[in-house]
C-alpha cells in the first residue's frame, strides 16, 4: 500500500531568498511554536564542492509524531528520527531535500521529496516548489485492517504540516525580505 | 531524548541538547554564509569551519552512536537523489 501525494506551491520571492528560508524553516525560535512537531534538527554533514558550487547537506530530524493510541501501544513511542538529505547546486540554482523516517520503518516509510526551483514564468523574483509525499504501510496482519485508517490520518497530519511550514517559509521570506530592503 | 544518549531525564523537550548553544552558532554562521556569499556565487571557500569543528566535536561526544549508524546509512541510500546530475557525462 502506497500513497502519494503532490503539492505544488509559487513564493513570490526569488530562489536565493526561498531556499535561504528553507534551511531556518526549523531553526527560528519563532516558528518553533508554530512548527512544534519538529524537536531537534542536527547538522551532521555537510559538503562543499568549490568548483561547481554544489552543496551537500546530511540533517537529522527529531519529530514529535503521536498517533492514535494503539499505534503508540504496538509502537511505545512518539518521537521519530528523520534524515534529510539536501543537494544546493548555486550554479543551476536548484535545491532538492529528501526526508525520510528512520524509526518505525518496520510499521511505516514516509519519504517526502521537495524541490525549489526558479519559477520559469519569471527566474529572477519567483520560487515554484514543488512537493511529493509517498507514504507506505507495511502489510502487517494485526495491523491490516487499521492499516488504511492510519494511512489516512498519517496523510492528514502530512497535509496540515506541510501548510504550516509553508506559512513559516513565507514568513520568513517576507521578513528576509524587509532585512535586505535598502533604508 | 532526542537524538542525545539520555544521561538523566530531563522533562522538556526541545533544547535539552548539550549542543544547543554550538548548534546555533554553527547555524547562523551558516546561515549568514548561504544568504550573504553562497547564493551570489562565492562558494570557493569553505566558511565557519571554527564553528562547525565545535559543533561537530560536541555531538561525537553526545550522538546515540547506533542511531547515526542507521541515519548515515539512510542518507547513502537517499544520495542517489544525483540522477538530476547532468554533468560528468564523460
Amino acid at each position: 500500500m502506497v500513497k502519494a501525494y503532490k503539492q505544488e506551491h509559487v513564493y513570490k520571492h526569488p530562489w536565493e531568498r526561498v531556499s535561504a528560508a528553507s534551511w531556518r524553516k526549523f531553526a527560528d525560535p519563532e516558528n518553533k511554536r508554530i512548527l512544534s512537531h519538529i524537536l531537534e534538527v542536527d547538522t551532521l554533514n555537510r559538503k562543499l564542492d568549490t568548483e561547481t558550487g554544489k552543496l551537500h547537506t546530511t540533517r537529522a530530524l527529531t519529530i514529535h509524531a503521536p498517533g492514535p493510541w494503539f499505534l503508540h501501544r504496538i509502537i511505545g513511542q512518539d518521537i521519530c528520527h528523520c534524515v534529510e538529505s539536501t543537494v544546493v547546486d548555486g550554479k543551476s540554482r536548484s535545491m532538492q531535500l529528501t526526508t525520510k523516517n528512520i524509526s518505525l520503518q518496520k510499521f511505516i516509510e514516509v519519504e517526502e521529496r521537495i524541490r525549489y526551483d526558479p519559477h520559469p514564468e519569471n527566474p529572477s523574483a519567483w520560487t515554484v516548489c514543488s512537493q511529493e509525499t509517498s507514504i507506505r504501510i507495511k502489510p502487517l496482519s494485526a495491523l491490516a485492517s487499521m492499516a488504511e485508517k492510519v494511512e489516512q490520518k498519517c496523510a492528514e497530519k502530512f497535509m496540515q504540516n506541510s501548510v504550516k511550514g509553508r506559512e513559516v517559509m513565507e514568513r520568513i521570506c517576507k521578513y528576509m525580505e524587509a532585512e535586505s530592503a535598502p533604508i | 531524548m532526542g537524538l542525545l544518549k539520555k544521561k538523566e531525564s530531563t522533562s522538556a523537550h526541545s533544547s535539552t541538547s548539550p549542543c544547543a548553544d554550538l548548534r546555533n552558532a554553527y547555524h547562523n554562521c551558516f546561515n549568514k554564509w548561504y544568504s550573504e556569499k553562497f547564493v551570489k556565487g562565492q562558494w570557493d571557500k569553505e566558511e565557519c569551519v571554527a564553528e562547525w569543528k565545535k559543533y561537530r566535536g560536541c555531538l561525537s561526544e553526545h550522538l546515540d552512536g547506533k542511531l547515526l549508524t542507521r541515519i548515515l546509512e539512510v542518507d547513502g541510500e537517499l544520495i542517489p537523489t544525483k540522477q538530476a546530475d547532468s554533468t560528468g557525462s564523460s
